[in-house]
């Protein structure tokens, strides 16, 4: 007994010990949440703050930030002789694609002045897996793939079916997907901005637009509904004026209304070329005057501001001749306007026009634009982020146009849909998504012929049920986890909880299409039976612990194999239930620390990393618990996995349980075989932490084991009377004695 | 030791802890469902708390949905929003446990309830406001 004791105690020390190191343990990744000088995102001289020479080690000369979106050329001076290497940009110049974490990573991307990528060099990340799971030294590893490749080609993570040779296939990284999928959009859109500054990617010339005429004039409340002028807002909030900060601002989204709030910015804008919408707004004369002004091909949009102190205009093109608060983008090309663009705009003529204090009409010169095509118009917001340092970034605030089907001569262009980034992992996994789906469907079945199988099993010949049950495990262990890395985890809880109740993205969990799919299972037999078919049948570490046990047992290990005494048992199975409301509380505040802490799970460590490759303090810790494994049936399951937590208080609603006969009060016989500890004295299952072993169902429908059923045996045999088959209720199909007609 | 025995002999195994029925399993048809749904949403019970203690929680119900109205709008930041709700959900699981302690037992069309512990009313309120918050919160987006 004292030995349990300290058992106890000692277990409690590991956890405690465990959950203080995991905080304290000092990352190895020295890019996650680098600290990066302030004027790194604003100062005209990047390379000052910034490693350019990561890039290109040979160049001694970097110019000041120049274009838009910014990029900076890497120059070699030697003998007199200057030698232009290439470019460099900083990805947030470009775009800030928020990775697992909800963050952008930083990168300093480069371009060789031949069109292809000199180096990616990773500044910061928030990516919690590359904190405590993954080495950080990996996604470095994945950047350096890209050296060399040509920036106009579509550059893919994995195998790439492309027989136009337009795409190069690269790498990526088991257990990080969805981190390495935004690194390859954040690239691909750096290369894209940059090459068609300098002229590396030639630009689509798309048809010009050809419009259906009417002659009818708009007043502006038309123009409105018709959506031929369009309104962008920015509140206070979205650019870190006050408190409160809106998910808006996050998300860079803007134009929907906030209550209460008057907006920083409120900008209208349209198109100009379409003749009934220019000479509503214009006039027939302002108009005929403007397209006298343009050349073939080019368009016009007018801007005007109707609320809020913030200028479109800025001041930038007073010094430097650019319009730097506003662009126009369409179908990934970006388009900027210079002094030479703008022609003043004093006057609106639609009725209705509401009173403006900005205005101004802007040329698109660049032929790529086309007016058939959607566009958006985007504000570049400076926004303050931090009240204290006063740092400021820019911040992009959308909102797009597209001419009504109706005004365009043959309809709106056909627009080829991008392909979801997600969809390129179930394309090419197709086979182990469909091997991963018949398992599962399987693994459902021989469950839901839980009946009939149990009945087949005796208590001393389990294989009827333990024959797929002992498969199933064996899948899960080796292809489920090391293979597919489909391991389930509280992570991903945490995340749909706060999905749920905050933004839901598809794209988040669409990426991995096994654990998608897992959690689709899951979420099923959760409710339909518990979450004991999960974990008892398919969880890759619960199989791998209880096959563990099992095989411990024979190899002469029985001996020492315990269970641990009740009372200690229903106090420490709740100590999960705690885990995981602690993990899901600290997740409100910290998703990064919450992640951190979810390593209680040894699941990364045994699957997605391997605890060789791991090693240290939580090799050893996987290590501690698979040991225990040995002579314990699966201790982590029990108490601690927050997972089973997550999972068991939904069990509370499980539609079906397992059978028990009104004996089953006054009988331990199952109880004493339960191995989850999951049967009180009274014999009621709790199926909170019930694995659905299916042992106590074996004994329900064994005439020699269960004991009502062997004493009605007994009674039979002494009675001579036939033994018919045991139903469903667990007790002998009754002898109706069926009353005979005599003949004659 | 008699009572004991007796106590085993009529318990059923197939039910966690003793059966309960609740009020509103008295009424029939339509009007069984509209009453049990009122009970999934109005948590309070006339005589199961003091009239202070009601009154107080009512009113925090009351913050709570501005809070997460406010939210839904965009102008409370998710970690506060999601730290009302678990407050919310503390104080409404409180609340059960002396008005309302009883939960569904098998499946969701039944009528089977059974008596509640702690950990039983921690699932059910967790749940029942994890998919009231986000019906409502999608809901407040769409509008």
């Amino acid at each position: 007994m004292v030995g349990r004791y300290r058992f106890v105690h000692g277990f409690g020390a590991l956890l405690v010990w465990l959950v203080a190191a995991t905080v304290a343990a000092a990352p190895n990744a020295k890019l996650y949440q680098a600290q990066l000088p302030v004027a790194l995102f604003s100062a005209p001289d990047l390379c000052a703050y910034a490693p350019c020479n990561a890039v290109f080690p040979e160049a001694n000369r970097f110019s000041q930030r120049m274009g838009n979106p910014p990029y900076v050329e890497a120059w070699r001076d030697e003998g007199g002789k200057k030698q232009l290497l290439g470019y460099i940009a900083l990805s947030t110049d470009v775009t800030k694609i928020p990775a697992y974490s909800g963050k952008t990573m930083i990168s300093l991307i480069g371009i060789t002045r031949d069109g292809r990528f000199a180096r990616v060099a990773l500044l910061n990340h928030s990516e919690p897996i590359l904190l405590l799971g993954i080495p950080e030294e990996k996604l470095i590893a994945f950047n350096e793939q890209y050296t060399g490749k040509p920036i106009t080609k579509r550059i893919e993570i994995g195998k790439v079916e492309d027989e136009s040779g337009n795409a190069i296939g690269i790498d990526g990284l088991s257990g990080a997907t969805v981190t390495v999928v935004v690194q390859n959009q954040i690239v691909r859109a750096v290369a894209r901005a940059v090459g068609r500054q300098v002229g590396l990617i030639t630009q689509v010339e798309r048809p010009e637009a050809h419009f259906v005429t009417t002659g009818k004039r708009y007043s502006w409340y038309e123009l409105e509904q018709l959506g031929l002028v369009h309104t962008l807002r920015v509140y206070p909030s979205d650019l870190g004026w006050d408190t409160p900060s809106s998910m808006n601002a996050a998300a860079g989204a803007a134009g929907d209304a906030k209550p209460g709030e008057t907006p920083a910015l409120e900008v209208r804008f349209g198109l100009l070329d379409h003749p009934d919408v220019g000479k509503s707004l214009l006039g027939e004369a302002g108009w005929e005057s403007l397209m006298a002004r343009l050349k073939p091909g080019e368009n016009a949009i007018f801007v005007i501001r109707t609320a809020g102190s913030e200028s479109f205009k800025g001041s930038g093109f007073v010094r430097g001749g650019v319009f730097d608060r506003i662009q126009l983008r369409q179908l990934g090309d970006v388009f900027t306007f210079r002094d030479l663009d703008y022609v003043p705009l004093y006057d609106l003529v639609a009725e209705g026009t509401p009173v403006f204090d900005e205005s101004g009409i802007f040329i698109v010169r660049d032929p790529a634009f086309s007016a058939a095509y959607p566009w958006e118009f985007v504000f570049l917001g400076n926004r303050i982020v931090d009240k204290l340092t006063g740092h400021r970034e820019y911040v992009s605030f959308g909102q797009s146009y597209w001419l009504p089907e109706s005004m365009l001569e043959g309809g709106r262009p056909e627009l080829p849909k991008p392909e979801a980034s997600w969809m390129r992992f179930w394309k090419t996994r197709t086979v182990e998504i469909g091997l991963f789906v018949a398992t599962l469907l399987a693994m459902a079945g021989v469950y839901a012929a839980r009946d009939r199988l149990t009945a087949q099993a005796t208590r001393k010949r389990k294989w009827p049920v333990d024959g797929f049950k002992y498969a199933f495990w064996l899948i899960s262990v080796f292809f489920f986890g090391w293979h597919l890395l489909a391991q389930p985890s509280i992570t991903q809880v945490l995340t749909w909880f706060h999905s749920l109740l905050t933004e839901w993205r598809w794209e988040l969990f669409l990426t991995d299409p096994f654990i998608f799919l897992f959690w689709i299972f899951i979420v099923v037999t959760v409710f339909v039976w518990g979450r004991g078919l999960f974990c008892g049948w398919a969880c890759p570490f619960g199989s791998l612990s209880e096959l563990l046990f099992k095989v411990a047992q024979r190899v002469g290990l029985k001996r020492f194999q315990f269970q641990l005494p009740m009372r200690w048992h229903l106090r420490l199975k709740n100590l999960k239930y705690g885990i995981f409301l602690f993990l899901l509380t600290v997740s409100a505040f910290s998703m990064p620390l919450a992640e951190k802490l979810a390593e209680v799970e040894p699941f990364k460590t045994t699957f997605l990393v391997g605890i060789l490759e791991r090693g240290g303090l939580f090799a050893a810790y996987a290590s501690v618990l698979l040991g225990l494994s040995l002579f314990m049936e699966r201790p982590f399951c029990k108490y601690l996995c927050p997972l089973g937590a997550a999972l068991a208080l939904p069990t509370t609603f499980r539609w079906f349980g397992l059978r028990r006969k009104a004996e089953c009060t006054q009988c331990t016989a199952c109880a004493r075989g339960c191995g989850s500890l999951a049967i009180d004295a009274v014999g009621r299952i709790d199926h909170r932490e019930c694995m659905l072993c299916l042992d106590c169902m074996v004994l329900y429908h064994d005439p020699h084991a269960c004991p009502p059923l062997a004493a009605e045996r007994k009674r039979r045999e002494k009675l001579g009377l036939p033994l018919t088959p045991v139903g469903k209720d667990g007790y002998f199909i009754p002898i109706q004695p069926v009353a005979v007609k005599q003949e004659g | 030791m008699m009572a004991a025995a007796h106590a085993k002999q009529t318990l059923d195994p197939n039910c966690l802890t003793e059966p309960v029925t609740p009020p509103f399993l008295a009424r029939t048809g339509w009007q069984r469902w509209v009453a049990e749904a009122w009970d999934h949403l109005w948590p309070w019970h006339r005589d199961a708390l003091p009239q202070m203690w009601r009154w107080a929680t009512m009113l925090f119900a009351l913050w709570v949905t501005l809070a997460w109205l406010m939210g839904a709008v965009g102008r409370i930041a998710s970690p506060w929003l999601i730290a009302w709700w678990v407050a919310w959900s503390a104080v409404e699981l409180l609340v059960r446990l002396r008005s309302k302690p009883y939960v569904k037992d098998g499946p969701w069309w039944g009528s089977r309830f059974r008596r509640a512990d702690w950990l039983d009313l921690l699932a059910y309120v967790g749940f029942k406001n994890l998919l009231i918050g986000a019906v409502l919160f999608w809901a407040v987006r769409w509008l």
